[in-house]
């Protein structure tokens, strides 16, 4: 679904610091493997939030001792999260709702 | 936003780490992933395959992250620019010819525009300049005598303010140099009013105001030119206070005038002002501020706010009624007019916005000349590239990508062609505003460029390139490519040919108009060159001198200047010597009021003017000019002796009103004089006046302390000055000389506007010429290209080189001729303009028209040459074979 995948980035980075393949290995761990994409697909995103000022991104040491380019979450990233979050809720209720109607019951 | 843009500049500037850190980033990703995999259990073949095909297309991302970060119109702007640069170099031809037409364009025009806006067009500089009006008394060339100012001043309730000034040429001496003469600079008298008139602020001290200027000789004060200040005095700003010295006499500075302000003359620039009070000291031996029938004073007013220049014009002739009732016997049929301040009231106005008027004519006729040659070679450009286009399409380039890319193209002729534009017309207003005319006299211009019309001429022109360059991309993106591609084919080319044929055809009309022009000034000039004088330059050297200055009496002045005379005759070399208290066709001219003795005065008419020189024995052989009946003024016509004087034919026929005028008697204020000799017609104000009545009288009856010496001799001319003013130092030392040189060089200052006026339509002449030649040359390349099968396959059947040549130049010979006939009638219909442009030039010259057609059909035919020669070196095969 369009814009899922900005939205499951922005919850991943905002668990704490990321580089690439961390925000991936984070929100295959956050969907329970759910997610199919082609992983690649994951750095356009990245690059379109950072451009967007959602995330900022700096260059740190991995885990491995390696140059790795960690992003995390603006501020405007943070308010852009909770107000996805919010109406995707609302969206998910209404959508949950409207898709438990059994015959008969209107 | 500020991300946004350090995202894009980051992309801009630091491109390659930009890129760098993105494969680095992907990179890691990778290796990550395959150290996961590895520590999994997986061989390090396997895990290497495996996280490659997780990631997907490395490229395809980059790209879409490149993007992402709103970059790729960059890339896209940086291929264009890189094609764009690469098809122009391919084509050098075609990018010279777009890209000088556009210099010229916009150049020339510039240029043109801003010279004649600094020189005319430009307000004064003074405060509200659309208030102040030029008084000008009708059928005078400009003054009007200082006591019918000084009545104007007082009565003329319609205006806040009127100022009289005088240009009077002032020996100088800053006292800088030790021992260095006094420099001849010219300066205006000018009432104790005129600053404040104009509202000007000084950029030093202080100006003369109104109290400064009540006595006569009494206010040796004086205001330096700004440029003045700088090159005379290394712009002291110590100068206010300091004591000067003008023609002997000392003078307080006591202001500078700001920068750009050189008085109420364009062509006539002051260096000093001096208040009016001062004019006995200034013109020594000719105090006229008293007199009310010398009109020497020149009145500029500031209308009162509200009021219109018809009731001004009523308010000042209601005075001149008064003033001719007072004054009948001066001021008889006294009227004033307004007119445009700077230009001599209308004496020069009319010649000079005839002259504007013809040369922005001009100037636009080459903008258009310059747009049209650009819009044709641009245009078959792009009709030869129609295939390429065409394929581009086919194989998928989007049409806006294609539009895209001749509009890079275009611009990037534009911001060269504009450029290289802007730096001429930048570079000819510095070479203008530097340049010093080559004559005795003060001739500034300072040109500032136009931004306007730099602004203007760009646009238009870019314009006209920009839309002529993406029409082919309209027309291509329309066309089938499957047709476009087939072999030959050719977009539509019967309905291109007329707008191309068009464009040639009007563009070599306009060059006709252009060049008949600068030829027709050309001719003018040469006309003005060979016209009679009245008197032969040729030989003459001529040195003044100022009597009244040194200090001499009515006897000891004349004494000295036979003295004076006897001594330059003297010289090796020398034929003949004589005085005149001017010469004709220098700034200094006199005029009196004069009727036949012997007849009534017409008192409806008043009196006919005539200009008057009093002249020395000798003085028409040694000016060449023809004694035609009776005699010369000689020695025996001394004080004592009854009064003479000399007249021209002019005077002859209108004056006198007979063909014998020899023995009658001219009225001439209270007495009368006889004419005793008559000599031929001269040219004495101007070179385009028509006949004009002259008298000369003896210097021995009529003395005047102004006298410039004329020397005729076989010697170069500069040995002979040299020895002139030797021969005057040894009778006295201290005696100024000024004006020296030859009589040559004097009229090089009346010739001055015409020369330059020759020279600018000469430039416009061959700029003209250029464009025209560059837009057939490519016209006719271009149909060789486009024809060079079809040449090919009759080269291949046996055509001729004389069948190939009439193929190849038969049209474009065509259109030569008839854009030539059009330009032809334009330039006949345009011709009452053009004549008005330059004085003497005969608008229907036969011979011009008759060289224009000549040099165009030239021009034409040499700039075929080229193309023409490489239809005939077409080899069939080559021609043939599939591009």
């Amino acid at each position: 679904m369009p814009g899922t995948l900005d939205l499951l980035i922005l919850k991943a980075v905002s668990l704490g610091p990321l580089h690439g393949y961390g925000v991936l290995l984070r929100v295959q761990q956050i969907t329970g493997g759910g997610l199919t994409i082609e992983q690649g697909a994951l750095y356009p995103a990245l690059y379109r939030l950072e451009h967007r000022g959602l995330l900022d991104a700096e260059w740190g040491t991995s885990d491995n001792n390696r140059r790795a380019r960690f992003y995390t979450l603006s501020p405007a990233g943070r308010k852009r999260l909770r107000d996805e979050t919010q109406s995707w809720r609302h969206m998910a209720a209404a959508m949950a709702a409207a898709l438990g109607v059994e015959p008969g019951e209107l | 936003m500020w991300r946004r843009i350090a995202s894009i500049a980051r992309g801009l500037f630091r491109r390659a780490a930009v890129e760098r850190d993105m494969a680095d980033e992907m990179r890691f990703h990778l290796d990550a992933r395959i150290a996961d995999l590895v520590s999994a259990g997986a061989t390090r073949d396997a895990a290497a395959r495996q996280a490659r095909l997780e990631f997907g297309a490395v490229d395809n991302y980059q790209e879409q992250c490149r993007e992402a970060r709103g970059l790729a119109w960059l890339d896209d702007l940086r291929g264009d620019l890189l094609y764009a640069f690469r098809t122009l170099a391919r084509s050098p031809g075609f990018a010279a010819v777009a890209i000088v037409s556009l210099a010229l364009g916009i150049g020339a025009n510039t240029l043109a525009f801003s010279a004649v806006y600094s020189l005319v067009l430009k307000p004064l500089p003074i405060n509200r300049p659309n208030e102040v009006a030029f008084v000008q008394p009708v059928g005078s060339v400009a003054g009007m005598s200082f006591p019918n100012y000084r009545d104007l001043r007082d009565r003329a309730v319609t205006f806040a303010g009127l100022a009289g000034y005088r240009i009077s040429p002032m020996n100088i001496d800053v006292g800088g140099g030790a021992g260095a003469p006094p420099r001849r600079t010219w300066g205006y008298l000018a009432t104790g009013n005129y600053f404040d008139v104009l509202g000007v602020t000084p950029a030093l001290g202080r100006f003369f105001h109104a109290d400064d200027d009540r006595r006569p000789g009494d206010a040796p004060l004086v205001v330096l030119g700004h440029d003045y200040w700088t090159t005379h005095t290394a712009a002291d700003p110590g100068i206010v206070g300091r004591t000067i010295r003008i023609n002997r006499l000392q003078y307080t500075v006591i202001g500078v005038a700001p920068r750009g302000f050189r008085g109420t003359e364009r062509f006539y620039p002051a260096e000093a002002w001096v208040p009016m009070m001062m004019q006995a000291q200034i013109e020594i031996g000719n105090p006229w501020l008293e007199r009310r029938a010398t009109g020497n004073t020149w009145v500029i007013g500031r209308l009162k706010t509200g009021v219109s220049p018809a009731a001004a014009t009523a308010n000042l002739n209601a005075i001149a009624a008064d003033l001719a009732r007072d004054y009948p016997d001066v001021n008889k049929s006294l009227r004033f007019k307004l007119a445009q301040p700077g230009f001599v009231g209308d004496a020069l106005g009319q010649p000079v916005a005839a002259f504007t008027v013809g040369l922005l004519a001009l100037a636009a006729l080459v903008l258009v000349i310059a747009c049209a040659n650009l819009a044709s070679v641009v245009a078959a450009r792009g009709a030869d590239r129609q295939r390429e286009l065409a394929i581009r399409i086919s194989i998928g380039a989007g049409r806006w990508r294609i539009v895209r890319q001749l509009l890079t193209e275009s611009l990037v002729i534009a911001v060269i062609g504009g450029a290289a534009g802007c730096a001429m017309a930048t570079a000819g207003a510095r070479a203008l505003s530097a340049w010093h005319a080559p004559i005795d006299f003060p001739v500034q211009m300072d040109v500032t460029l136009d931004r306007t019309v730099l602004a203007f001429a760009s646009v238009v022109s870019i314009v006209a390139g920009v839309l002529f360059g993406v029409a082919p991309a309209r027309r291509a993106s329309t066309v089938d490519p499957s047709a476009a591609l087939k072999d030959g084919y050719e977009a539509d080319s019967r309905r291109r040919y007329p707008l191309r044929d068009l464009l040639v055809g009007g563009q070599v009309a306009l060059c006709f108009v252009i060049v008949a022009a600068s030829l027709l000034s050309l001719r003018g000039l040469q006309e003005a060159l060979t016209m009679p004088l009245g008197f032969d330059p040729r030989g003459v050297t001529m040195v003044g001198f100022e009597l009244g200055l040194g200090g001499y009496s009515h006897d000891e002045g004349q004494r000295f200047q036979q003295r004076a005379l006897e001594a330059a005759q003297r010289l090796p070399g020398v034929t003949s010597a004589a005085y005149g208290n001017s010469l004709p066709l220098s700034i200094d001219q006199s005029r009196a009021n004069v009727s036949r003795a012997d007849r009534p005065v017409d008192s409806a008419a008043g009196l006919p003017l005539a200009i008057r020189y009093e002249v020395s024995p000798g003085y028409f052989r040694t000016l060449g000019t023809r004694l035609l009946k009776g005699r010369d003024i000689d020695w025996s016509d001394a004080a004592d002796r009854p009064l003479v004087a000399v007249i021209n034919a002019a005077f002859g026929r209108t004056v006198m009103q007979t063909d014998d005028p020899v023995g009658l008697r001219i009225r001439w204020g209270r007495g009368s004089i006889e004419v005793v000799g008559v000599v031929e017609d001269g040219k004495y104000q101007s070179l385009t006046e028509a006949a004009t009545p002259a008298m000369f009288v003896p210097m021995q009856q009529f003395y005047n302390t102004t006298t410039t010496m004329i020397v005729r001799s076989v010697m170069p001319p500069e040995q002979i000055v040299a020895a002139t003013r030797q021969a005057i130092a040894a009778l006295d030392p201290e005696l100024t000389l000024y004006g020296t040189g030859t009589v040559e060089q004097m009229l090089g200052f009346v010739l001055f506007p015409n020369q330059m006026a020759a020279i600018a339509l000469t430039a416009f002449g061959v700029l003209g010429l250029v464009l025209a030649a560059t837009g057939i040359n490519g016209t006719v390349a271009y149909a060789v290209s486009r024809r060079r099968r079809e040449i090919g396959i009759r080269v291949a059947v046996g055509a001729t080189r004389g069948r190939v040549l009439r193929l190849v130049l038969g049209r474009i010979i065509m259109l030569i001729a008839a854009g030539a006939a059009v330009g032809a009638v334009l330039a006949f219909a345009g011709a009452r303009l053009l004549a008005s442009i330059v004085y003497q030039a005969s608008p229907h010259d036969p011979l011009v028209f008759g060289g224009v057609a000549v040099v165009l059909v030239f021009v034409g035919i040499a700039s075929c040459w080229a193309p023409a020669l490489r239809s005939l070196r077409i080899a069939p095969m080559t021609a043939l074979r599939p591009e």
